[in-house]
């Protein structure tokens, strides 16, 4: 039949639909891969067809891992971009990529997708067993009946309980963990929420499970390596800038402006010290797309009383909390450092801070010359304060519950992502359930 | 005698000018995304055979079940859609004289087309029995129901200067003055509705990136190919009917009607699928607001004061 | 009789299109959803299992809102044959519509101001 093969051939040219798994140390690259034409990266394991792991997924979530393999489309193949890590995924891929080239992923990508459509590799089967999840013995035809466990769970899931509402509605109340892998949160992030409609009631955040052992935070940065070794301060303003740039990215990703968010990813790539006008310029059409404006106005306010001695960084100093650590660093001293304080403390605030420190970055980096950055010193990386067993991470999650209670799910994706959690810093916590240590 | 054509050539008319006009909708969308990443200048081959290459790919992939689905709902959902969008595609008239059909009520046709989207769309996301698909559903309810008046007061003031329902009449009055000029609140409004109605770009809720694809984030294969094309459909329905009702419809100089309507719809689809990469997703309460508070007493001033003036 | 071929034709565009949808949708049932594993149906929420089925009563928080459209629907009901004799009947179809939509407008500065627009 040559229909079937002349559409094969025509589907190895469109853009490969890919989910993307950003394991430690990998977020970043993954992030850049929006800028692939020729990679189309989606949000639901449905959509897709290759499933790409980067960097290196910690063993505690390898049921995750299965059930979203599993979960993509068929004919599915999944891929592994090691990017320096030598930890394989706990679930065998079928290709891996050593080379951390993107150009050359993107062939491997293609490639693949291409001898997976024409049969030459086969659709990789299912990971876990085919059981379903509560075998039903009920008496009716849809599970009913039957007494104790033996009915009444129709096709394997009970029906959900009711549980009172603020305007004194009594209906269905679903408590649901959203998952390590959706879409717009870090990787390794877990919500335990009571969802009534499409509002949040509780909200728990689930790091890693008891007793698992999690990884260290091993992933070489820029600012992890500033702990240890002097490092320029002009190497440090860029990359602070870069990290801005690239969580503002990412919430225009979140707010369905991908083409806005190629923009600044492609600017975060090139960043350089002369390019203070291009973030004004970068401020005004953030404005004007209302990314700025009503999108995030008024949205997640965290109030700076709640962050007294807690958090720190963007997110404290956009609640008017001035406090940053460079302005106690001897290597700052006759930049002209003044810290950035906005208030308001919303989505909009800290995107707007997030934006005017990058500028400031850069700037500081064009006139920082020789000087490095002594590890005695406190370091302020560019979500908070950073230290030896002090991760900002640490810090943000437990503002989590209070914050997303009585919020609508857009606007609890939008305060999520406005705090800008670092994927390797979530990755490691490891902490009893429910339970983060707050230093 | 008001024009109709026998159903025959009826369906393949509109078969052939919903293809068309689907494919112009994607290629639209390419570019208007290239440009607003600001890649320089990129591939048009790229732009124009991409769309295609897309349909072959979700051919290509398997559809999905999920537990417990509804799969009568889920297999018409993105079908209704279409049809929805092909049935306010065909009481458009191309040219003077010359309809798919042309009813006396052709605008109450039109309108229960808009209105009974909300039904295709809360069937798609009911139908997979998972939190995110349904969570859109819901939202996609609030939204269209918010909508509905807006669109109804923008475009009835169309039928004032006509007297009379039918989309044929409503552009023959035209003839001197295009409704843009006579009513200039209504377009705006109608191309908000229009971008809402079919959930595109800022108001795309139901299925939205906080949602992870909200109604189709269980979609696979020919599930979403359909779902897209109806959608794109939908627009593109949506800009036909925009042009003959506001833009003057097949008059103009020079040019025969029927082109002067593709290039109206062309300008109008122009403006309502870039939307997409140029405004953020509205949150659905402050949206919800400002339809009752704000949408619906401009549309009324709209129908008012064109009203006042046309005495 | 005549009347109706119109509304025939487009009777006849909806349903094709509809059919045809559908079977583009349903084109490759042949080889799709055959053979699926349990694991491979569960509804996607970022790689945890659902503890419960999404089917609920949810809370759609609109209701109000709801019965505030249907006032208007009511009300776009009357102006669609108000529309075609307008120019007709003069100034009194305007003042009699206009004591109408004022009356309806005060019912949603009510709601408004009731906070039935909000998000429950």
């Amino acid at each position: 039949m040559g229909l079937r093969p002349a559409v094969e051939r025509v589907a190895a040219r469109a853009p490969v639909p890919v989910f993307a798994v950003a394991g430690a140390g990998a977020q970043a690259q993954v992030d850049d891969l929006l800028l692939q034409p020729r990679l189309h990266l989606v949000d639901s394991p449905a959509a897709a067809n290759v499933l790409l792991i980067a960097g290196s997924v910690p063993a505690h979530l390898a049921g995750e891992l299965a059930r979203l393999h599993d979960g993509v489309s068929r004919p599915r193949l999944s891929l592994w971009w090691s990017l320096g890590s030598s930890v394989a995924p706990p679930m065998p891929p079928a290709v891996e990529v050593l080379d951390a080239d993107p150009s050359v992923l993107v062939e491997a990508v293609v490639d693949t997708h291409r001898r997976l459509l024409f049969g030459e590799l086969t659709s990789s089967p299912p990971v876990l067993p085919d059981e379903e999840p509560a075998p039903w013995r009920g008496i009716g035809p849809y599970g009913q009946g039957g007494t104790g466990m033996t009915g009444g769970v129709p096709y394997g899931r009970p029906m959900a309980e009711v549980a009172p509402d603020r305007d004194g509605l009594r209906l269905d109340q679903l408590t649901v963990r959203i998952g390590p892998f959706f879409a717009r949160f870090p990787t390794g992030l877990v919500l335990e929420v009571q969802l009534q409609g499409d509002v949040v009631q509780q909200a728990h955040v689930v790091v890693a499970p008891e007793g698992e052992a999690a990884v260290e935070v091993d992933v070489p940065t820029t600012f992890r390596d500033a702990l240890n070794t002097p490092v320029p301060v002009s190497v440090l303003e860029l990359e602070r800038a870069r990290s801005h740039l690239r969580s503002i990215a990412s919430a225009l990703v979140a707010h369905q402006l991908p083409s806005l968010a190629r923009r600044v990813l492609r600017f975060a790539s090139n960043v350089h010290p002369d390019q203070s006008e291009d973030v004004q310029r970068l401020h005004r059409l953030l404005r004007r797309s209302q990314v700025l404006g009503w999108a995030t106005k008024g949205v997640g306010p965290i109030p700076s009383d709640q962050l007294e001695g807690t958090a720190t960084g963007p997110v404290a100093r956009a609640s008017g909390v001035d406090q940053d650590e460079r302005t106690t660093d001897p290597a700052y001293l006759g930049l002209g450092f003044e810290p950035i304080v906005h208030d308001g403390g919303d989505a909009r605030a800290r995107m707007a801070q997030r934006l005017a420190e990058a500028g400031q970055a850069l700037q500081l980096a064009g006139r920082a010359g020789d000087r490095h950055h002594d590890p005695e010193a406190s370091l302020e990386s560019p979500r908070g304060r950073l230290a030896v067993g002090d991760l900002p991470a640490q810090r943000l999650l437990p503002l989590l519950p209070a914050v997303l209670e009585g919020m609508e799910w857009g606007d609890a994706v939008s305060t999520v992502v406005s705090l800008d959690l670092d994927t390797d810093e979530v990755l490691a916590l490891r902490s009893p359930d429910r339970e983060l240590p707050v230093p | 005698m008001r024009a109709y054509l026998d159903p025959g050539a009826a369906v393949v008319s509109v078969a052939v000018a919903m293809v068309v006009g689907v494919y112009v909708v994607a290629v639209i969308d390419g570019t208007a995304g290239r440009l607003a990443a600001g890649a320089g200048r990129s591939d048009l081959g790229a732009v124009l055979l991409d769309p295609l290459r897309t349909v072959a790919l979700l051919l290509t992939q398997r559809r999905r079940r999920t537990e417990r689905a509804d799969a009568p709902g889920w297999a018409l959902a993105p079908g209704l859609l279409g049809g929805l969008a092909a049935t306010g595609l065909a009481v458009v008239p191309v040219g003077p004289g010359t309809a798919v059909a042309d009813p006396s009520t052709g605008f109450v046709v039109f309108a229960t087309a808009i209105a009974f989207v909300m039904i295709a769309v809360f069937l798609h996301g009911w139908s997979p029995n998972s939190l995110f698909p349904l969570i859109g559903a819901y939202r996609y309810g609030a939204q269209a129901l918010s909508l509905q008046i807006p669109f109804l007061l923008a475009m009835l003031a169309t039928a004032l200067p006509a007297e009379s329902l039918a989309v044929m009449d409503i552009v023959e009055a035209q003839a001197d003055l295009w409704n843009v000029v006579r009513q200039p609140l209504g377009l705006p409004l109608y191309l908000m509705v229009g971008v809402g109605v079919s959930f595109w770009g800022p108001l795309n809720l139901p299925d939205g990136a906080d949602l992870i694809g909200g109604t189709s984030a269980e979609d696979a294969g020919t599930d979403r190919l359909a779902w897209e094309l109806a959608r794109a459909a939908m627009l593109f329905s949506i800009a036909a009917m925009g042009a003959a009702a506001f833009l003057g419809g097949w008059w103009g100089p020079l040019l025969p009607g029927p082109v002067w309507m593709a290039l109206k719809t062309l300008f109008l689809l122009v403006v309502m699928v870039s939307s997409r990469h140029l405004v953020a997703r509205v949150r659905i309460e402050p949206f919800v607001v400002a339809c009752w508070a704000v949408f619906i007493p401009l549309a009324l001033v709209n129908i008012f004061v064109s009203g006042a003036l046309l005495l | 009789m005549a009347a109706l071929e119109p509304l025939g034709a487009a009777l006849a565009v909806f349903v094709f299109a509809t059919i045809a949808l559908v079977a583009i949708r349903s084109a490759s049932d042949a080889t799709a959803g055959v053979g699926e594993t349990a694991p491979e149906r569960v509804p996607f929420l970022g790689g945890h299992e659902p503890d419960v089925h999404a089917w609920s009563r949810f809370h759609a928080r609109y209701y109000v809102m709801a019965l505030l459209f249907l006032a208007f629907d009511m009300e776009m009901v009357f102006m669609y044959p108000w529309a075609v004799v307008f120019v007709r009947e003069g100034g009194i179809a305007l003042a009699e519509m206009g004591m109408f939509i004022t009356i309806l407008l005060v019912g949603v500065l009510y709601a408004w101001r009731e906070r039935a627009l909000r998000w429950a």
